[in-house]
């Protein structure tokens, strides 16, 4: 783990460098989507129609995975969620600040906290759901199904859930920096040699972790649409 | 090097929570509902437009329909008219002819009751002047004056006697 500056607030403790992150990964997202959706037509234009193709995609996900009419409801989630995601995961790869050893701008999502804090987020948004659907009295029921003494393993389902979730985007995205890093390393350890090697091998590496960001972003989204839907379909 | 508890920093994930929450608010001020309401407001215009381009593709057929409908009918109008008129004309011929007919009739009947009657009063006139020379010779040859009455009585019953026997 790399060094991070950090300090204290009302007794809890914030990393100044996943602050950061997060702010530069949320201004992308917000001015991206608002230089699109000026001057919205009818007939779309350039703009328009890339931002209406990612409200499309992301919806595609949420109407596949859940039942009819939760666009309306899920919709501005997932699509947020999709591309504060898939920013996290691509942002480290282009933006690596470190100053005196300690990083200042990376990808979020490349530290745990912040991958568990989404995958948190998920889980309590099924949760939430699932109280809005059935209650409170239907909903803690439902841990007690097919028969009572399953309970444990379904708490134990509903943490694994939760820890997958995180821990998979944050492995995929945790291993790309590093193993970018380390091939950054040998790069500049030896001289031209290294650096002629270093220099393909690291541009396919990142071309590869552009692609497995965008990957990580759309599979922690489906999932976390399908984790609601789940709570969702429950038949009383 | 990858315990997760060892540096989970609550405040991290609060910051995050919120951060996400006031992006997802911004971005559906932003972007999220204008657009979407345009996608809507598309899909919806589409909606109408085949649904109003299918009317008016009905309405078109029913025009024509009508319009066939009223050429058919002003055609059978036309052979009707034409016959109708046809009809009057034939009957106003017949009764013209029947008219002129009547009139000859009339004319001819006239003629000969005329006719008749100029015979009659010819003969009336003869029978007077029959009479009066009949009288003259006989009062020329007998040499005296008779009674002009008493004889044409006699005149007038013989001169009957001529009718009778001239119609017979």
């Amino acid at each position: 783990m790399d060094q991070t500056r950090t300090f204290q607030f009302c007794g809890l403790t914030f990393n100044v460098g996943n602050m950061i992150s997060g702010l530069i990964v949320a201004a992308i997202v917000l001015g991206f989507v608002y230089f699109c959706s000026r001057k919205i037509q009818m007939k779309p234009t350039g703009k328009q129609n890339l931002l209406e193709y990612m409200i499309d995609f992301t919806n595609g996900i949420v109407k596949s995975t859940m039942p009819s009419g939760a666009t309306k409801d899920y919709g501005l989630w997932a699509f947020t969620l999709f591309f504060f995601i898939l920013v996290s995961n691509q942002l480290g790869l282009f933006l690596h600040i470190e100053v005196g050893g300690i990083v200042y701008v990376k990808s979020p999502t490349a530290d745990p906290i912040v991958a568990m804090s989404f995958a948190l987020m998920s889980m309590l948004i099924a949760q939430f759901s699932s109280v809005q659907k059935l209650g409170y009295k239907g909903h803690f029921e439902t841990y007690l199904q097919p028969i009572p003494y399953l309970l444990p393993i379904n708490l134990m389902e509903e943490f694994t859930n939760f820890l997958t979730l995180g821990i998979r985007v944050y492995g995929n995205i945790f291993a790309g920096e590093l193993l970018a890093g380390l091939i950054a390393k040998m790069a500049f350890s030896h001289g031209i040699a290294t650096l002629a090697i270093s220099a393909p091998l690291e541009m396919a590496w990142m071309a590869f972790s552009v692609f497995i960001g965008c990957i990580q972003a759309y599979v922690f989204v489906t999932l976390s649409c399908v984790y609601v839907s789940q709570k969702l379909s429950i038949e009383e | 090097m990858l315990v997760v508890g060892e540096a989970f920093n609550i405040g991290d994930a609060l910051f995050y929570a919120v951060l996400f929450i006031i992006l997802m608010w911004l971005v559906k001020i932003v972007a999220w509902k204008p657009v979407t309401k345009m996608m809507q407001d598309r899909s919806d215009k589409i909606a109408n437009d085949i649904d109003t381009a299918e009317k008016s593709r009905t309405e078109a057929l029913e025009l024509a329909k009508q319009r066939k409908e009223a050429l058919v009918n002003s055609q059978a109008e036309a052979n009707e008219i034409i016959s109708k008129a046809q009809q009057t004309g034939d009957k106003r011929r017949e009764s013209i002819i029947n008219d002129a007919n009547l009139d000859a009739k009339t004319i001819k009947e006239n003629a000969e009751k005329d006719i008749a009657q100029q015979k009659r009063d010819a003969l009336a006139s003869t029978k007077d002047d029959v009479a009066d020379l009949s009288i003259e010779i006989a009062s020329k040859i007998i040499q005296k004056n008779l009674d002009a009455n008493d004889q044409k009585t006699l005149i007038d019953s013989y001169i009957k006697g001529l009718d009778s026997h001239e119609s017979n």
